[in-house]
């Protein structure tokens, strides 16, 4: 079964008469797709159309195998005929029903109570059901959202910035849920975010948007890489936590196959995590170095040399690519050159875990 | 002469309240959340009463309802049915004054809601009707209240439209505003006061008994 199938462009014009245009290009299969992007390049203006909120002036939509729009076949479905679930920033609950009528409102088939209480319960909401959205946290709401998206049978289910308003410990619980809902659910969902870290954290597929269009679209970890860097030239990566040494202070997270240790994590081992690296953290080396304090010695070759405002960026293949600044007088003193082995030496502090 | 008067006015106003905040509530919705052409021109068209002074909307009235109007002169031919002077030509007054002010309200409530709300509920597969009665209706349920206050007491407190339309016969159309209004011609000054205490007493009891209801969940 295929995921999203998205081709159409639109144009939203706003009150200042500076009309803005979407061209969505892109096909996704089961799991989750993150949709990221900086604010303005058109994540939510995506998602609204897919909703059928707003209609592109041409293209197809298709999600699930079943055609939603088709401006030449003059195919537009309302949206309570599109049969797509919808998780709002800030859950959009309706706030003079308690979190089980809310649930129930969206129930389909014979068996809708054992429905509502089913998903209420899988949300972790089942002890709290008869509280209306105003007594609930921000958490809270997000969960009986999401079962309320689901009751509904939905054959895809949308996110828009749902973790937005929360803090960082509801987000890391509520991910993990998305992530065990994403396994039983058996649909394809689409979440947008703005939030990196969040992104790398869900998607089986992340797709970049930029000023409407998709930049950049496959396996979230090739799309970081493609990426490069952040806009500091951070590196961004996704681990998973492989053990944790509680005695000697550092949990090891395994890279593509490479081992490195950072700092102890208070997360569960099995997970995946995104961290973060400073360009400026590494110390380059083109010999294998003697012992010293760093907990990380990793080898690589280089691939690219490139000049950087006043310093240069040398990225090496670790296989991961991790990019790290220089001066141009290590580069005429190390003699760096492209395809060159060099060793990169990480202390364990600075791998900062994100998510 | 207070107690007749105060039964014909609690039964017109409350009878033009009830098709008032029908009417008036379908209005709102459809010039909230409507999309369609003229939709500017009918907003102006059902605000025309506000701006009209009520003598003057009396007189349209008359013209269109009249036994020899455009409408009542058929239907005075039809059915034998006439309009003027009857305890029907008080409701149809006060509804017509009344209306803008509800169609306001409710406009202002249904335009308040947040749109995700009635997105959320289309996507979970509900239809406009649904929607309506089961987020809408209940979301925008104080303002509506505070519409309907508002119809009351405007309904309840008519005077001009009334007395062209209706006239002012004592015991038959002769409401609370128009008995007051006579008491003073007549130097009646005691029953006049008295009156006008009941309408104030009536109206305030009125926007209490109504709040309530707008502040349950």
């Amino acid at each position: 079964m295929s995921g999203f199938v998205v081709d159409f462009s639109l144009t939203r014009r706003s009150t200042d008469s500076t009309g803005f245009r979407l061209e969505a290009r892109l096909e996704t299969h089961e799991g989750i797709t993150v949709v990221s992007g900086p604010s303005g390049a058109g994540k939510s203006t995506l998602l609204l159309a897919i909703l059928g909120a707003l209609r592109p002036e041409r293209g197809r939509i298709a999600v699930a195998d079943r055609t939603l729009f088709d401006s030449t076949n003059g195919i537009d479905l309302p949206v309570r005929d599109r049969r797509l679930g919808m998780v709002f920033q800030e859950g959009a609950l309706f706030p003079h029903m308690n979190a089980l009528q809310n649930v129930l409102f969206a129930a389909r088939g014979d068996d809708r109570q054992a429905l509502a209480h089913r998903l209420l319960d899988q949300v972790g909401a089942g002890s709290w059901h008869e509280r209306y959205p105003r007594e609930l946290s921000g958490g809270q709401r997000q969960r009986v959202a999401f079962a309320r998206a689901l009751a509904a049978r939905p054959r895809a289910l949308l996110l828009d910035e749902p973790f937005s308003a929360l803090d960082r410990s509801a987000r890391a619980r509520l991910a993990d849920l998305l992530l065990e809902l994403r396994g039983e659910a058996g649909i394809p969902f689409l979440h947008v975010t703005h939030d990196l870290a969040e992104a790398l954290q869900l998607a089986d597929r992340l797709i970049l948007l930029d000023a409407g269009r998709v930049a950049a679209a496959g396996d979230a970890g090739d799309v970081l890489a493609a990426m490069g860097s952040g806009p500091a030239h951070d590196n961004l990566f996704l681990a998973d936590v492989a053990r944790h040494h509680a005695d000697a202070g550092y949990t090891e997270i395994v890279v593509r196959g490479v081992s490195l240790y950072c700092g102890l994590l208070e997360r569960e081992c099995g997970g995946r995590a995104v961290f973060s690296l400073g360009s400026r953290e590494p110390l380059l080396a083109v010999a294998p170095p003697g012992p010293t304090s760093a907990r990380n010695v990793v080898e690589g070759t280089i691939r690219s040399i490139e000049a950087h405002g006043s310093g240069v960026l040398v990225v090496v293949e670790t296989p991961h690519p991790l990019s790290v600044s220089v001066t141009p007088s290590a580069v005429a003193e190390l003699d760096l050159t492209v395809g060159r082995h060099v060793y990169l030496l990480i202390k364990a502090a600075a791998l900062r875990c994100l998510t | 002469m207070a107690w007749p008067a105060l039964k014909l006015s609690l039964s017109v106003a409350l009878v033009a309240t009830v098709f008032v905040v029908l009417s008036g509530t379908a209005f709102g919705w459809l010039l909230a959340r409507g999309r369609f052409r003229g939709r500017e021109f009918l907003d102006s068209v059902l605000m025309l009463p506000l701006v009209l002074p009520p003598t003057v909307t009396g007189y349209y009235l008359i013209v269109l309802l009249g036994r020899r109007g455009l409408l009542g002169a058929p239907l005075h031919d039809l059915t034998g049915w006439s309009i003027p002077f009857s305890w029907s030509a008080c409701v149809i007054a006060a509804v017509v004054v009344a209306h803008p002010l509800m169609v306001r309200a409710a406009r202002g409530a249904f335009e308040a809601i947040d749109a995700r709300q009635l997105l959320a509920a289309a996507s979970l597969g509900h239809g406009s009707g649904s929607i309506f009665l089961r987020i809408a209706v209940p979301l925008a349920r104080r303002g509506l209240a505070a519409g309907a206050v508002l119809s009351f007491a405007r309904a309840i407190g008519e005077f001009g439209a009334t007395l062209l339309l209706a006239g002012n016969i004592a015991g038959r159309t002769q409401t609370l505003p128009l008995a007051i209004y006579e008491a003073l011609q007549m130097g009646d000054d005691r029953a006049a006061l008295v009156l006008s205490l009941v309408l104030t007493a009536v109206s305030l009891a009125a926007m209490a008994g109504i709040f309530r209801l707008g502040r349950k969940r």
